[in-house]
């Protein structure tokens, strides 16, 4: 699919704010199965844009707005071709004790998100002990958005995953923060995924659609075929489904801070953020390859 | 230099001063207070108030009556005096410059630290107060000697470098101002009548208080009224305390601190004020309007001053840092 | 000190038979001369001395109440013998540059991690490995411009490093201010040695930020940057920067624009090349560490990609001083040196392996049970010394996250004479602490900062806990020629007009003087 993705950011400062610097975290990533054609980033006030590839490989933008501004906009567009991925290899738990597996892994595999005490997972770790990892995956996908209901505004940025399980609800950073703790409480290795998801409308009328920024999972599955290479493959736990081609990644990390779209601090007082993502789909009939 | 610790230094002479100048002007006003006549009681309080008013203490006296009758005297000396919790008392004045200290003690000498550190202790002392016996007079020579003390040592220990510079500045910054605030409880309001004999009795009080008795007298043959002391604590250069000498001074400790002093807000704006009041120190209305309405000129000034060093040197108000 | 002690460590100034080592007798002559009561009331002069000087640090009392304490000196000087300290410094030289290739390894090409000697997994999961150093090569590839390796002597008395401190390793204060002290307190101690001189310490640190700053030598600015007063260090923080003579900024003094550090002046923003922090990288910067941080500078880490500023010790250091990567030590030595290891770690295990862990934990009784992430002595158990609760918590916490613990033999630290209260002289256990700065090169100042455990048996040395410290004299080498002392030229003072006793008399006297010729 090919897609035009236009992202803006207002920030509305009452009193003028100086030394603002911020990093984003907003670029649509080169894979296998994904190119990133065009990009372009402008800032009003204007300022220097500086760009490097941080620790995960994802592309950072940077910049710093030293003298007195009341608002900040941020104007993001890309053009994006991605393509299909392939089936996932489903092999057997032992597979992931393989040395290629576990190199591969790497950091992924290592608990790095703060758990619910007590036990709180215990059930739904059971619950997902299925016959092999590719199903315990999938059944993750389906378990959390049963148990847990999809709501804006019960956590935020900064919830933990005993939050969530307290409220009972949460959004897809959420989802994707508790199935990265029982994936990796599986043995499996799995990291946190930002990017943009077109969430096509139900009625299939206009190629235009307003999103957010999604986060969903890539688990590290060992090939079963001869090469033995273990593959990433994405996940989405709120939507219930494998990461296709209308998912449009951005980077990855072991959690929400590793990616965060958009990072920033400055001296003044507090803002008001205004953020609009919008999709549109360029050529429906055309499925280019990477 | 840093700027915090320039901003530190110039605090810690402001505050020095305002300590000393605040003790001189309680014990100027108190001394007029008790030569009040007996039976006019609206000239014995009112200038009470005014002295609160213009101190800027907006802090209640404890103990005050329901009806609305004046603070006593005893009341507004301890307010302006040993209230720790009033910001512009002596003690906290004093308070405020000891942590200014201890912040820049690396800059300033031991000597200077230890006379400013060992007057809270000094103050603990009974014998040094405000009420009892004679008045505020113990409680005022002890800060009168602290700070003397304190201001020699710097004349005499620090190096004449932009620390220097900058403490010094903030020091006679605070001695324009407080005097310029003095000369407003000194001269009388717009409408009364001039020339009244309890506004002449504060006026040498407060002459008195600052030391500029031996001063007024050698510098010319006119009587201490009311205007002739304004008219001299106000323009003559040759007295240090003088409004003119003071603001004279911070300019000069700023333009030696300053490495581009031609382009330097601060510098230039006391450089006009300080003409001004050279000009009319010769050929302006030197009666009591006209006296009240230069203080008021001058303060203003002053004022602007104050936030164009801020600026400057200081690098401006800082806003705290906040995570988007 | 029981006798059980001084049969199982060694004793540094007494032989087993209780008869002084050669170096150490005139010391031990000298001690007995100046009696107890001398020594008592030299402590006391001290106390007074250091509480005056602000030469203290922070205690926190077991309830929790912090005081200001003099810092706690002992008055009989730990001696190292020129040989010796040729070895202690060769193996500590060796150590710090395969340290410092190890941290340049990790954020770059990982060879070491590719050769299969450690793995990747551990790695990335000690608590200071910084992902935001990742790729960024700070001049001169050096990152561990500041290094205190801990030393300690076991019972045969042979040195080994106990553990490696290339975060903010602190001491270097104190170990200056102790000789300071002791030449005043008892200069007769001075006559019989000839002390290596540790005073050019503050210049070295200067020289070796000059020569890291990526601007031209004398345009480089300098600072030391402390996170503020409420520090324990504090003291240190301004002495170094005093003198260093350059100034001591804290975070609001500093500022971020395009990518060039600059800290806030009178006269207006004055770029700045090289810091010397003293605060942990979880601190430095919000944008890329932790957003909470007060004490940091925003952008900090862009000028430092973009290579504008030197931070000393670099981003990312703190990987390598973890005390799971302590065991990795010896390997690097052979991986990145080709060389064998001078000086040997004590034996440590790692807890990751399951059989290790089990082996472990059943001895928890007879080792020594550190974090791997902490410093400065924090959560380590000392088996022998604990409860049997605080053992069976131990192995508890131990067990949930083993990755974070590392067991280490006990080591009978040796010891050295120490002044009781009364006057008389104990044995108490002493570790060393010695101070690297690598700048052009590799210097380590003679001796370094002797830790002293102030109780009897004890073996924590730490200030935080209740240690004490001495002066460490590394002697002379009779092999390096001697230094002539610049013989001093034989002053003769000018004669001076006599001062005036009274002042003028009348006219006639000034008349007189107005005859004279000018002067």
């Amino acid at each position: 699919m090919l897609f035009a993705i236009h992202y803006t950011t207002e920030y509305d400062y009452g009193e003028p704010v100086t030394d603002n610097l911020n990093a984003l975290r907003v670029r649509p990533a080169t894979t296998a199965t994904q190119r990133c054609d065009e990009f372009h980033v402008r800032t009003d006030p204007e300022s220097r844009l500086g760009r490097h590839a941080d620790y995960f490989g994802t592309e950072v933008i940077e910049f710093g707005i030293s003298r007195p501004h009341s608002s900040l906009t941020i104007d993001v567009r890309a053009r994006v071709v991605t393509s299909e991925p392939a089936e996932p290899p489903a092999p057997a738990w032992e597979a992931l004790a393989a040395p290629a597996y576990q190199e591969a892994a790497g950091e992924f595999v290592l608990a790095s998100i703060v758990e619910p005490p007590n036990g709180a997972l215990d059930e739904l770790f059971a619950a997902s002990e299925l016959a092999s990892p590719l199903e315990a995956v999938e059944g993750l996908c389906e378990l959390i958005p049963d148990r847990f209901e999809y709501n804006t505004g019960i956590t935020y940025v900064g919830s933990t995953v005993a939050d969530l399980l307290a409220a009972g609800g949460g959004v897809c950073q959420d989802f994707v923060h508790l199935a990265l703790i029982l994936l990796r409480r599986h043995g499996i290795a799995a990291r946190y995924v930002s990017g943009y998801l077109f969430a096509a409308p139900a009625d299939g009328g206009s190629d235009s659609v307003e999103v957010e920024t999604h986060a969903w999972l890539e688990a590290l599955l060992p090939d079963g075929g001869d090469r033995g290479e273990p593959v990433w493959v994405g996940f989405d736990p709120t939507n219930r489904s494998r990461a296709g081609e209308q998912y449009v990644k951005i980077g990855h990390g072991r959690l929400y801070d590793d990616v965060p779209p958009i990072k920033g601090v400055y001296r003044g007082g507090p803002a008001e953020l205004s953020a609009h993502v919008v999709m549109t789909r360029l050529d429906p009939a055309t499925s280019a390859r990477a | 230099m840093l700027s915090r610790i320039a901003h530190e230094l110039f605090w810690l002479g402001r505050n020095v001063s305002r300590a000393e100048l605040t003790a001189r002007m309680i014990d100027g006003v108190f001394q007029a207070d008790l030569q009040g006549r007996p039976d006019d009681p609206a000239g014995v309080t009112l200038s009470w108030d005014a002295v609160l008013a213009i101190m800027g203490s907006t802090a209640s006296p404890p103990k005050r009556r329901k009806d609305a009758e004046r603070p006593s005297r005893a009341e507004t000396v301890a307010l302006l005096s040993t209230d720790a919790t009033n910001a512009n008392s002596v003690v906290a004045s004093l308070e405020r410059a000891r942590e200014g200290a201890h912040t820049v003690r690396d800059v300033i000498s031991a000597e200077m630290w230890e006379a400013i550190n060992a007057v809270h202790l000094g103050l603990a002392d009974a014998s040094i107060g405000v009420t009892g016996y004679g008045g505020p007079y113990s409680f005022v020579s002890y800060v009168k000697s602290r700070t003397a003390l304190f201001w020699g040592v710097a004349s005499r220990t620090m190096l004449r470098d932009d620390a220097y510079a900058f403490l010094d500045a903030g020091g006679r910054f605070e001695s324009a101002d407080m005097v310029l605030r003095m000369l407003r409880v000194a001269l009388p309001a717009p409408g009364e009548r001039p020339a009244s004999s309890p506004r002449d009795g504060q006026a040498l009080a407060l002459l008195g208080a600052v030391g500029g008795l031996q001063a007024f007298r050698r510098a010319g043959a006119a009587a201490p009224t009311a205007t002739a002391v304004a008219n001299f604590l106000l323009y003559t250069r040759t007295y240090p305390d003088s409004v003119a000498a003071s603001i004279d001074a911070v300019r000069s400790s700023l333009e030696l601190a300053d490495a581009n002093p031609r382009a330097s807000e601060p510098v230039l704006r006391l450089s006009r004020v300080l003409a001004d009041l050279d000009f009319r120190g010769r050929v302006g209305r030197n009666d009591d309007g006209g006296l009240l309405e230069v203080c008021e000129i001058v303060g203003r000034e002053l004022a602007l001053a104050d936030g164009d060093i801020t600026e400057r040197y200081f690098g401006g108000v800082m806003s705290p840092t906040h995570v988007s | 000190m029981s006798a059980t002690w001084s049969a199982t460590c060694f004793d540094e100034v007494f032989a087993a038979d209780g008869v002084p080592r050669a170096y150490a007798e005139p010391l031990v002559a000298e001690l007995e001369r100046l009696g107890a009561e001398s020594l008592v009331a030299a402590g006391a002069l001290r106390d007074a001395i250091f509480m005056r000087q602000g030469i203290t640090f922070d205690l926190t009392s077991p309830e929790g109440a912090v005081a200001d304490r003099p810092f706690p000196l002992d008055l009989i000087p730990r001696i190292i013998p020129a040989a010796e300290w040729r070895t202690i410094k060769r193996g500590l030289a060796q150590r710090i540059r395969a340290l410092n290739q190890f941290v340049d390894d990790v954020y770059h090409e990982r060879e070491i991690v590719k050769a299969g000697i450690v793995p990747w997994k551990l790695i990335a999961s000690r608590s200071h490995f910084a992902r935001a150093a990742h790729g960024i090569r700070p001049p001169r590839g050096v990152y561990t411009h500041i290094a205190g390796c801990d030393l300690v002597r076991d019972a045969h008395g042979a040195w080994k490093v106990l553990e490696d401190n290339v975060r903010t390793p602190s001491g270097i204060s104190y170990m200056l201010e102790n000789r300071l002290a002791m030449t005043r307190l008892i200069p007769s101690l001075f006559a019989h040695f000839r002390v290596r001189p540790i005073d050019q310490y503050p210049a070295l640190l200067h020289a070796a930020l000059r020569s890291v700053a990526p601007v031209a030598d004398g345009d480089a600015r300098i600072v030391v940057w402390t996170p503020g007063p409420a520090n324990s260090a504090y003291f240190e923080h301004t002495f170094l920067a005093r003198q260093m003579g350059v100034e001591l900024v804290e975070a609001s003094d500093l500022v971020v624009r395009d990518d060039v550090c600059y800290m806030r002046t009178t006269s207006g923003l004055a770029r700045v090349s090289a810091i010397y922090r003293r605060l942990d990288d979880a601190f430095i910067d919000p944008l890329e560490f932790r957003p909470d941080s007060l004490l940091g500078v925003p952008g900090l880490i862009r000028a430092y990609r973009a290579g504008t500023v030197a931070i000393a010790n670099a981003i990312g250091t703190g990987v390598a001083d973890d005390k799971a990567i302590y065991c990795y030590v010896p390997a690097m030595i052979r991986f990145y040196l080709g060389e064998e290891p001078l000086l040997e770690n004590v034996t440590t295990y790692l807890l990751d392996d399951p059989e290790q862990l089990e082996v472990a934990l059943e001895r928890i009784g007879e080792l020594v049970l550190k974090p791997t992430g902490e410093s400065g002595g924090k959560g380590v158990v000392i088996g022998p010394a604990a409860d049997e609760r605080r053992l069976v918590e131990l192995a508890e916490t131990v067990r949930r996250d083993p990755t974070q613990w590392i067991a280490q033999e006990v080591v009978q630290l040796s010891t050295v004479p120490t002044v009781a209260a009364d006057g008389t002289l104990a044995s108490r256990h002493v570790d060393l602490r010695p101070f690297a700065i690598f700048g052009d090169e590799i210097r380590i100042v003679p001796g370094g900062l002797t830790r002293v455990a102030l109780e009897p048996g004890s073996l924590i040395v730490n200030s935080s806990r209740g240690g004490g410290s001495k002066d460490t004299w590394v002697l002379q080498d009779s092999e390096e020629p001697e230094q002539e002392p610049v013989a001093a030229a034989a002053f003769t003072p000018p004669s001076l007009p006599k001062l005036r006793l009274r002042s003028w008399t009348g006219q006639a006297q000034q008349q007189q003087q107005q005859l004279l010729p000018p002067f």
